[in-house]
């Protein structure tokens, strides 16, 4: 029951994932005054592209063609695992630090692929999205600290069980202060604005964009979607683990159709203070990056501080 | 957290809110963000003191106080620090001393220092909210670094006044109330010194028709 | 005789049989025989270890080999988890011996070095299984003088190499005279030689005699182990020597001063005071950030991989003194937690370090140089280095589903439960603990998509690496050996939880009956569990159904030349290199790394505003070395020329200062 809960939950996140993607860019459509295209138009993108065939850079090699699959692969497994719809997820896959690990590989297959191609914009994506993710590193397992203490365990479930059998636990200043530098990564690891931009096409900016330049049709789509999986999972781990109402901690039917609508609603409405915010903000300068991640880092250390402080 | 009353709990959001707004100050280079945040930082800071107030047997003057407090860092220095602000429009700190990932890290840094240093007083204090004076003195020592490593002379007064709620925080958490003279002294100062830095300020841009502190060296040269 | 004791001496045997071959052969056989010979004296070195690890005790005492006290050996789990580490090491360096010293009558071919490659690995098993200070002196000895002149082994070729051997002996050097005072005087104090005698004398030695022994310890332990700031010998001897020797030096070596530390710090002087081991994390955390930023932008293969070492070790010095702090402040859960993260990623840093340094000696003898700036494109012409290498990077990254994310995630949960009555020491030691751990894992993947990435895709950026060819099977055998034992380590580590367990609990570090839960394919830690197997399973097979999948939903895959911008087909000149890569990263730590840069404009002759050339030029220095080392060589180099006069050369006036040291040696010891 359990596998068969863990499945759907995986369908259910890729089905959602490309939705997401265009709640965002309706959402950011309407503000900016446009009419926007439909939520669902990302689905169609993707059906079209999955039917043609790819094309590999003359230069490239294996790890051109391994890495949407590895980055699809680690995104699903992640989808799996993660109690997103309910607890019950299967034991032990889901310790926050092997997710962290898990979508840290999906974005290195890419920056190998970027570097595969040989071509200078393959290269700049690869180093920034790897230099980025470097200093993302330290907030991420940082903030997994201060979250673990409260449970004293790094499993996601345990974690997201806790908050929501006892709500109270997760108005602390430490989840307050972890959920801050949380939502600071999330952004960095997703490549949104201010970190990317992820409808940009000028090379100076571009970080993600420029790593997956020469992939076309079915890659592409390999891509595309893995992409937007990931930033429903991390939406949706961010929506869990400091709003975990509504998530289905035992498996029967009603509590898990309730978890889906909370989950659905949950991640739509992250998504669209997401798009809101991405209208209202500017992209930092590259190098104004590493700022911007101190500041999380020091905001997700305050936050171990503040539990062992505050308990 | 089991258990936790609400009260508790909005006193811990309130003690995190303050670290928050300690780091927001030194994060960000626009001096004019500088002020809200101040004000939250405030308001938290009243929060506290109205939640100690409620649970304190003395109450009328703690009450007092908590409205002094609340009046003063709320409404009054925002209001002064604005005027301040609209002498030297959209400035920023460009070139901070420490370059400000280096100052997050520092802050952080100063924070565990705290929180070191805070562990005998929060042994021998006797009031159940000594366990949160950590945050007080975090705010004093981020107050320091930012008036020591920041051009502007608003980023100066920033400092000070986070010096200052440092103190006051530090003050109501350790000892369980604040006499209310001490506090209305305490107040006066701060409204003093503010005053004299605004004057300050308003001189420096008529002569050097900016707010960077550096310019001072001039005087001396 | 049990099994310890025949396969040691048939390891002792196997080795000094190499090194007699590769004496009397010529050049055509030496190299394979020598290979020959000492992968099998590391199998069963390995055997011995495992056997040791698993609880089979023995112990030799020879007086009659050494005047004066004698050998004594002994084995227990902690000497034989450290032994396995070598024979291991030792295995695979013996293989991939024999293609890559092949029939070459100079470098690693030559007979100095054939004959001294044996010995080396004789002594570093000699070391773990040492039971008596002068013992562990003498076989420590040995390791350093064979691997110093192994080391040496090209410096015909290159001055380069002659600085790496100064520099090493002068560290090491320093170091063993550390150890000697250190040892001695612990011997003197405890009433004995032996560890034994050690033991049980170490209760009557005073607490500032223990600190300073303890000191003593770790500038010799951690000085071999590479750490910061005794670290300045192990970039270059690593990038210097020979690679099956850099492959032995870091991947077994090095860990010999994790060894020591743990027999000296919580074995003989019994866990000491807490500032000991927080001292000792402290040393591990500076080590692992600054190792890792380094490699971060070094563009030397070897010297990048060299600096990962330092890396690791700091991370495993890191895990030994939190074990210490947990044992003192009595949280025995999280002590044995972190005894076992440190010691499995020594046993991981030990596989993939020397997979790594293989892959690395193959692409430098395959195409002359170590410059990952002018490498590139060896997938086409190396593939089975190129994919072993990657693994190996991956494995060195700390992801899953390698061995290194096993021991790192390991490692992580011991720092994340300080438990909730931990001293303030602890509780924030931990969490910069964990920032560090993390920092340097986030730098690491940079680094290792860097050497893969621009070392080894898109096109070469030379003629000798278009040109490169793979290596002899020999050495990509030992390739996929070193290989297995990551596989092995990534998917099976529950197997070494019981042995790590038992050391910890010899160390005195929890009562007996391990506290890291572990069946053999999960490992359990208080509420979290790690599936190491599941991951593997998990990323392989999703990988291959999401590629099948998609095949099978459409055509077949074109190839095409990547989009020029119109700009004529792209050259090699145009892809990023390693430097490149690493440059956002430096400018990041542009204050910690301070690289010096030159940049020289040449004007056109028609014009000043008309350029005709830039020349860049980059050095990134070692800063550490630059601030300690040089003020200290400039202060000996004068006072050295200050004492001039008393060495005039004359042999009576030397003479004569040996018989006033004498004389005085004497007086001493009358007047006492």
């Amino acid at each position: 029951m359990t596998v068969l809960v863990a499945l759907g939950q995986a369908v259910l996140l890729a089905v959602l994932a490309p939705y997401v993607l265009g709640l965002t860019r309706a959402v950011r459509a309407r503000l900016e005054g446009r009419a926007g295209r439909r939520l669902g138009q990302p689905w169609r993108d993707l059906r079209k592209l999955l039917r043609k065939p790819p094309t590999s850079p003359s230069d490239a090699s294996l790890f051109f063609v391994a890495a949407p699959p590895v980055l699809l692969a680690t995104s699903l497994l992640v989808a799996v695992a993660a109690p997103f719809v309910a607890t019950t997820s299967l034991a032990g896959e889901a310790d926050l630090i092997v997710v962290v690990g898990l979508l840290l590989l999906g974005a290195v297959a890419l920056a190998l692929a970027g570097l595969d191609t040989g071509t200078a914009f393959g290269g700049m994506g690869a180093s920034r999205e790897m230099t980025i993710a470097a200093l993302v590193e330290p907030t991420l397992l940082l903030s997994v600290f201060a979250l673990s203490v409260r449970v004293g365990s790094t499993d996601l479930a345990a974690i997201v069980t806790a908050g929501a059998t006892d709500p109270a636990s997760v108005f602390t200043p430490a989840s307050a202060l972890a959920a801050a530098a949380l939502a600071i990564a999330t952004l960095a690891e997703c490549g949104r604005v201010p970190v990317d931009n992820p409808s940009t096409h000028l090379e100076l900016t571009m970080v993600h964009e420029a790593m997956v330049l020469e992939y076309s049709g079915r890659d592409l789509a390999l891509v595309e979607w893995a992409s937007a999986l990931r930033l429903t999972i991390l939406l949706g781990l961010l929506a869990n683990l400091f709003a975990p109402w509504g998530v289905a901690t035992h498996l029967t039917p009603v509590a898990l159709a309730i978890g889906t609508a909370a989950f659905i609603a949950k991640v739509g409405g992250l998504a669209a203070l997401l798009a809101a915010g991405e209208v209202l903000a500017a992209k930092l300068r590259l190098f104004r990056v590493p700022e911007l991640l101190a500041g999380s880092f020091a905001l997700a250390l305050l936050a171990v501080l503040a539990a062992a402080v505050l308990g | 957290m089991h258990g936790a009353t609400w009260v508790e709990q909005a006193f811990n959001l309130a003690c995190g809110l303050l670290l928050l707004t300690a780091v927001g100050a030194l994060w960000r280079r626009e001096t004019s963000a500088l002020i809200p945040i101040l004000t939250v930082q405030g308001g938290a800071l009243t929060a506290i003191a109205v939640m100690l107030a409620a649970g304190h047997p003395d109450g009328g003057q703690a009450v007092l106080v908590a409205v002094v407090v609340g009046l003063l860092k709320v409404v009054i220095i925002p209001l002064l620090l604005r005027r301040v602000h609209r002498l030297v429009r959209n400035a920023r700190e460009t070139r901070p001393l420490v370059n400000v990932a280096t100052s997050l890290l520092a802050a952080a840094g100063l924070c565990l220092l705290a929180y070191a240093a805070a562990r005998p007083l929060v042994a021998v204090a006797e009031s159940p909210t000594a366990r949160a004076t950590p945050v007080g003195l975090s705010l004093v020592l981020i107050g320091f670094f930012l008036a020591a490593t920041r051009h502007r002379a608003i980023s100066q007064i920033v400092g000070l006044l986070l010096i200052d709620n440092g103190i006051a925080a530090t003050a109501f958490l350790a000892t369980d109330g604040v006499p209310l003279i001490v506090e209305l002294g305490v107040c006066a100062d701060l409204v003093l010194a503010v005053l004299v830095l605004q004057v300050l300020t308003a001189r420096m841009v008529h002569t050097f028709g900016d707010g960077d502190l550096d310019d001072l060296r001039e005087l001396h040269d | 005789m049990n099994v310890v004791a025949a396969s040691l001496s048939a390891a002792g045997g196997l080795a000094v049989a190499g090194a007699i071959s590769a004496v009397l052969f010529g050049r055509s056989v030496r190299a394979a025989l020598v290979g020959l010979l000492t992968a099998p004296a590391g199998a069963a070195a390995a055997v011995a270890g495992a056997a040791a690890a698993g609880g089979v005790s023995w112990s030799l005492a020879a007086p009659y080999l050494l005047p004066l006290t004698g050998v004594e050996l002994a084995v227990d789990p902690l000497s034989g988890w450290f032994l396995l580490l070598i024979g291991a090491v030792t295995a695979v360096t013996g293989v991939y011996t024999v293609g890559y010293a092949g029939r070459q009558g100079h470098g690693p071919g030559a007979r100095p070095s054939l004959v001294l490659l044996p010995l080396f690995a004789a002594s570093l098993m000699l070391v773990p299984v040492a039971a008596s200070v002068p013992t562990l002196l003498v076989g420590w000895e040995l390791m350093a003088v064979t691997s110093l002149l192994l080391v040496l082994t090209e410096h015909r070729h290159a001055p380069a190499v002659r600085d790496a051997g100064i520099w090493y002996a002068a560290l090491t050097q320093l170091g063993f005279v550390a150890l000697l005072i250190g040892l001695v005087w612990l011997a003197g104090t405890a009433g004995g030689p032996s560890f034994a005698a050690i033991r049980a004398g170490a209760r009557d030695v005073d607490a500032a005699t223990a600190s300073v022994v303890f000191l003593l310890g770790l500038i010799g332990f951690a000085g071999k182990a590479g750490a910061v700031p005794l670290h300045p010998w192990l970039p270059r001897a690593h990038a210097e020597s020979p690679s099956h020797v850099s492959a032995l030096m870091s991947a077994a070596m090095v860990k010999l001063g994790v060894y020591g530390l743990l027999r000296l710090g919580f074995d003989l002087l019994g866990g000491g005071a807490p500032w000991w081991w927080l001292l000792l994390a402290a040393v591990g955390a500076i080590s692992a950030l600054y190792g890792i930023t380094q490699a971060a932008v070094a563009r030397d293969i070897k010297r990048m991989l060299a600096f990962s070492t330092s890396e690791n070790v700091g991370l495993i010095l890191l895990g030994v003194g939190f074990a210490g702090m947990y044992a003192q402040a009595g949280n025995s859960t999280a002590a044995v937690l972190a005894l076992a993260a440190a010691l499995l990623h020594a046993a991981n840093h030990g596989a993939f370090k020397a997979l790594l340094f293989a892959g690395a000696g193959s692409v430098v003898r395959a195409t002359g140089t170590r410059d990952m700036d002018r490498l590139g494109g060896l997938v086409r012409t190396m593939p089975a280095t190129t994919v072993l290498f990657a693994g190996g990077a991956l494995a060195a990254a700390a992801l899953p589903p390698g061995n290194g994310f096993v021991s790192e995630w390991l490692l992580l949960q011991s720092l994340l439960h300080p438990g909730p009555d931990a001293g303030p020491m602890l509780t924030i030691a931990a969490p910069i603990a964990v920032a560090v751990v993390a920092a340097t894992a986030g730098i690491g993947v940079a680094t290792y998509v860097k050497a893969v990435g621009t070392g080894f895709l898109a096109r070469p950026r030379s003629d000798r690496a278009a040109t490169a060819r793979e290596s002899p099977p020999s050495m990509v055998v030992a390739m996929v050996l070193a290989g297995l034992a990551c596989v092995a380590l990534a998917v099976v580590p529950g197997l070494t939880i019981p042995v790590l367990s038992r050391i910890a609990g010899d160390l005195r570090l929890a009562p007996p009956g391990g506290t890291v839960a572990a069946s053999t394919f999960a490992l359990r830690v208080e509420a979290a569990t790690l599936w190491p197997l599941w991951t593997v399973v998990g990323i392989v097979a999703g990988t291959a159904a999401v590629a099948v999948a998609a095949r099978a939903l459409g055509r077949a895959r074109r190839r095409a030349p990547a989009w020029d911008c119109g700009g004529g087909p792209l050259t090699e000149r145009m892809e990023y290199t390693a430097t490149s890569f690493a440059e956002p990263l430096q400018r990041v730590f542009d204050n910690v790394l301070a690289p010096e840069r030159d940049v020289d404009v040449t004007h056109a002759d028609e014009s000043r505003y008309h350029v005709a050339a830039i020349r860049f030029h980059q050095r990134i220095p070692d800063r550490v070395e630059n601030r300690i080392y040089r003020p200290l060589v400039t202060a000996l180099r004068s006072l050295g020329e200050r004492v001039r006069p008393l060495a005039n050369g004359s042999v009576h006036r030397y003479l004569g200062y040996m018989l006033v040291a004498l004389l005085a040696v004497l007086v001493v010891g009358v007047l006492r």
